[in-house]
């Protein structure tokens, strides 16, 4: 099999494996998923590094990191030519949409630095406990954008063509809605999702996606820190491109037709942190005298890297750190910033949540969602829970399951049913009973602890007419309510709901219970 | 040919002393195509129900059928059938918040048993579906039986269509789940338990299951709503789950100091009847859940069980 061949196999495996990963990181009759929905991250240097670094905790859960750095240490850099999903859809896209792109601005080489700049930006202020990594992973954004954008949208669009032929005529139906049922029970999510952020979320992807207009894989060559932690540890590995000199006639058939722009203009000469070990070049060049084995030709070529711009970007990333801890929430913090069930501390938190969303995914009625601002610009795409778009289930412990860096604790669910998400309050001016419209009671009836933290207590009062009445008015019993919001999601008034949940008295624990 | 087999265990049954039912025809209630308007077999002439007691659910529920001439007078051979039992809640069979599985697994059974060509059991639970089918044990105890006739759905809300409620006070109209109205035979098998705002809550308050929209806002007057949205469909039989019951804290439960053992199960085509008889097991009377008196004024069934025929197995 040519190389060319066996590499996008292997690009394709990976990235169906993600794709079945993805679409399993989803509750189908388990309360234990039976797959490690959560692999890729914890194979991610970057994100384990930087968690660990900005957590000040040794994370058990991403050991698998390690083997990624090792073998790249070994291999080189070639997880981003032949492993990366992120990669892949790259390769595909340039492949699909830029093919024929007559690049007309041509990029510098030396914007190659730029994802070393990102990279020591991100470990400077990583190590001041500020963790900006997830802004730039590749595998983060990848996770992050096919939970709150590419699959919210798929669904959306596949169920409004199947809708379409729902209302047409039985001859049509009868033929669609068996692949519809097909569709449904492998693909499509149970309920359409919606996700906050999920527009911005998938216009950046196409930005990065879009980026291929100007240079074959721009993002991994420019911008992506993950290539930039493996092209630093892959520099020496001994798998690397050698040009036998004797048989190469320089005609630059390589150069031209690199990827990532490895080959320098003394065309023997590799720069080997940026080789991703694709072996186009192999297969291109007319003197095959191209190998990746075998005895050395030139010396690589050295990192394109300067101690300013290095130490230029990790001064700016220490330096911005005391910024966001002056940040007003910090004293003040949002009331409805409602965290998983199982969350740290906000601070260790923060450090560790990689921002994948992958708790998003698996929350079971789409109760957690991506965070603006109410955590800070720090906090952004964090997961909160939103009661009024759905609601923690009280026998789920789903999000602590899929968490790659245990920002959120795997809990057990004895455990998981105690901890306390916030506490609900009750709107008297808006409740049904409580302004005297009609009794109503849905609250405590979805109340969900055994001993009802909503109770019910028949109180005599002047109904809006005037006469008086009795009315079942719900009280909130605090020491039983755990916050998971399910009377605010199913309060029947539209808008905003007369009972509410606001992060006052969570449970939150420290990185120390969670080792 | 399926009428003779229909009559011959029709006659049986009759001979076990169930020929009390007035006004149905010899082969069992017309189908529902067959049907003009609100032919209700309404409760108010000689209404019977069978109550078993004190044995395994299925020998109960087997029972209670065969007290009323047998699953073959409700469903005949290549019957659609839709089963709705209540699988509102994300809770085991022990907390007594669904309909005990075995219960529908039986029903599910018999119907089979009586030719029919499909089972569908389906509800639309308060809690996320997947969960409430699962922990409920009622997903498996179907799917147990092989039969790939059975099945077990989850509501498609697609199919949610609108029906005016005639003597509708409160709600002049609301969706109902198609596949229901649309079935050629519906059983509606409850669970008798507690609920904080309708005080108990059986066949009649089943209905919910079958809603669209947003049910919270039925909750306003919810006793005359109840009442007022059986107007609109009659299951063809109703099997009242009272395995265990949900004394308090209903209708989710979740304690299991709640939960007492009945060993009870009734079954009838009235559902007011079978509330009445159902509240018994609580200590109060029909008269007592103000939904099931809206029902029985409605002329929707008997609600004094002095005028019941109560058939104990």
């Amino acid at each position: 099999m040519r190389v060319r061949t066996l590499r996008r196999v292997s690009q394709w495996s990976v990235f169906a494996l993600f794709v079945f990963l993805f679409l399993n990181t989803e509750y189908k009759d388990n309360d234990v998923l039976p797959y490690a929905v959560n692999s890729f991250l914890r194979l991610d240097p970057l994100m384990a590094g930087a968690a660990s670094l900005a957590g000040r905790a040794v994370i058990a859960l991403v050991w698998p990191a390690l083997v990624t750095l090792v073998l790249t240490a070994v291999l080189g850099r070639f997880f981003c030519g032949w492993v990366c999903p992120m990669g892949a859809v790259i390769d595909a896209s340039d492949a699909a949409f830029f093919r024929k792109a007559k690049r007309k601005a041509s990029i510098p080489p030396s914007w190659r630095r730029g994802k070393f700049l990102v990279l020591f930006f991100l470990a400077a202020s990583s190590l001041f406990t500020l963790q900006w990594a997830f802004l730039f992973d590749p595998i983060s954004i990848l996770i992050r954008t096919f939970t709150v954008s590419v699959y919210p949208a798929l669904n959306l669009v596949l169920h409004g063509i199947f809708d379409a032929f729902f209302r047409m005529p039985e001859s049509v139906s009868r033929v669609s809605e068996p692949v519809y049922g097909f569709l449904k029970s492998r693909l499509l999510a149970f309920e359409q999702p919606v996700f906050r952020t999920s527009a911005f979320v998938g216009i950046l992807f196409l930005g990065i996606l879009a980026a291929g207009a100007f240079q074959r894989r721009f993002w991994c060559r420019n911008l992506c820190p993950l290539g930039a932690l493996l092209a630093l540890a892959g520099r020496f590995g001994i798998f690397r491109r050698r040009v036998d000199v004797s048989g190469c006639t320089d005609c630059g058939v390589c150069a031209a037709d690199c990827r990532m722009g490895a080959i320098g203009a003394d065309v023997a000469v590799t720069d080997h942190g940026e080789c991703i070990q694709c072996m186009d070049c192999r297969a291109v060049c007319p003197e095959e005298v191209i190998r990746f084995s075998g005895s050395e030709g030139r010396a690589g070529a050295p990192v394109d890297l300067s101690r300013r711009g290095v130490l230029a970007s990790a001064a700016l990333g220490a330096v911005t750190v005391p910024f966001f801890r002056v940040e007003a929430h910090g004293k003040a913090p949002s009331p409805s910033l409602i965290r998983p069930p199982g969350a740290l501390a906000e601070r260790e938190f923060l450090a560790r949540c990689t921002r994948c969303g992958e708790c998003m995914r698996v929350c079971i009625a789409n109760g957690l969602q991506p965070t603006w601002f109410e955590a800070g610009l720090e906090g952004l795409w964090s997961p909160v829970l939103m009661p009024r778009i759905g609601y923690c289930e009280y026998n789920c412990t789903l999000c602590g399951q899929v968490c790659p860096t245990g920002a959120i604790r795997r809990l057990p669910i004895e455990e998981k049913r105690k901890v306390r998400l916030g506490l609900a309050w009750i709107d008297r001016s808006r409740c049904l009973p409580w302004k005297g419209e009609s009794d109503c009671i849905v609250c405590e009836e979805h109340c969900p602890t055994g001993s009802k933290a909503i109770l019910l207590r028949e109180e005599r009062a002047q109904a809006r007419g005037g006469e008086w009445r009795t009315f079942k008015r719900p009280y909130i019993e605090e020491s039983l309510c755990v916050g998971c919001g399910i009377c605010e999601t199913k309060c029947p008034l539209s808008d905003r709901a007369a009972v509410l949940v606001t992060a006052r008295g969570e449970t939150r624990a420290t990185g120390e219970l969670a080792r | 040919m399926t009428i003779r087999i229909d009559r011959r265990t029709f006659l049986k049954g009759a001979a076990a002393g169930t020929l009390a039912v007035a006004g149905w025809p010899l082969v069992g209630p017309p189908r529902r195509e067959e049907r003009g308007g609100e032919a209700f077999a309404s409760g108010t002439g000689g209404t019977s129900i069978a109550v078993a007691g004190g044995g395994k659910p299925e020998t109960m529920v087997r029972g209670a059928v065969a007290a009323l001439g047998g699953m073959s007078r409700f469903v005949h051979r290549g019957d659609m059938v839709v089963v709705k039992p209540n699988i509102g809640w994300d809770r085991t069979p022990e907390q007594a918040a669904n309909t005990n599985p075995e219960v529908v697994r039986t029903v599910v059974r018999m119907c089979l048993e009586s030719g029919a060509k499909s089972v569908r059991v389906v509800d639309r639970p308060c809690n996320d579906p997947r969960r409430c089918y699962k922990r409920s044990g009622i997903k498996d105890a179907v799917e147990s039986l092989g039969a790939p006739e059975a099945v077990v759905e989850y509501a498609d809300p697609r199919k949610f269509v609108e029906k005016e409620i005639r003597n509708g006070k409160a709600l002049g109209k609301w969706t109902f789940y198609k596949d229901v109205l649309d079935a050629d035979r519906t059983i509606n098998v409850p669970i008798a338990k507690h609920h904080n705002a309708s005080r108990l809550t059986m066949s009649l308050k089943n209905i919910m299951g079958i809603l669209g929209g947003n049910r919270g806002n039925i909750h306003h007057d919810l006793d005359r709503n109840i009442a007022e949205l059986n107007t609109v469909m009659r299951f063809d039989l109703i099997v009242l789950d009272a395995v265990r019951i949900l004394t308090a804290n209903g209708p989710q439960g979740g304690r299991l100091q709640d939960v007492r053992p009945a060993d009870t199960v009734i079954a009838g085509t009235d559902p007011v009847a079978v509330d009445s008889y159902g509240a018994t097991l609580f200590g109060i009377a029909g008269h007592d859940v103000p939904h099931v008196l809206y029902a029985s004024r409605l002329g929707l069934g008997e609600i004094d069980l002095k005028k019941v025929r109560v058939l104990k197995v």
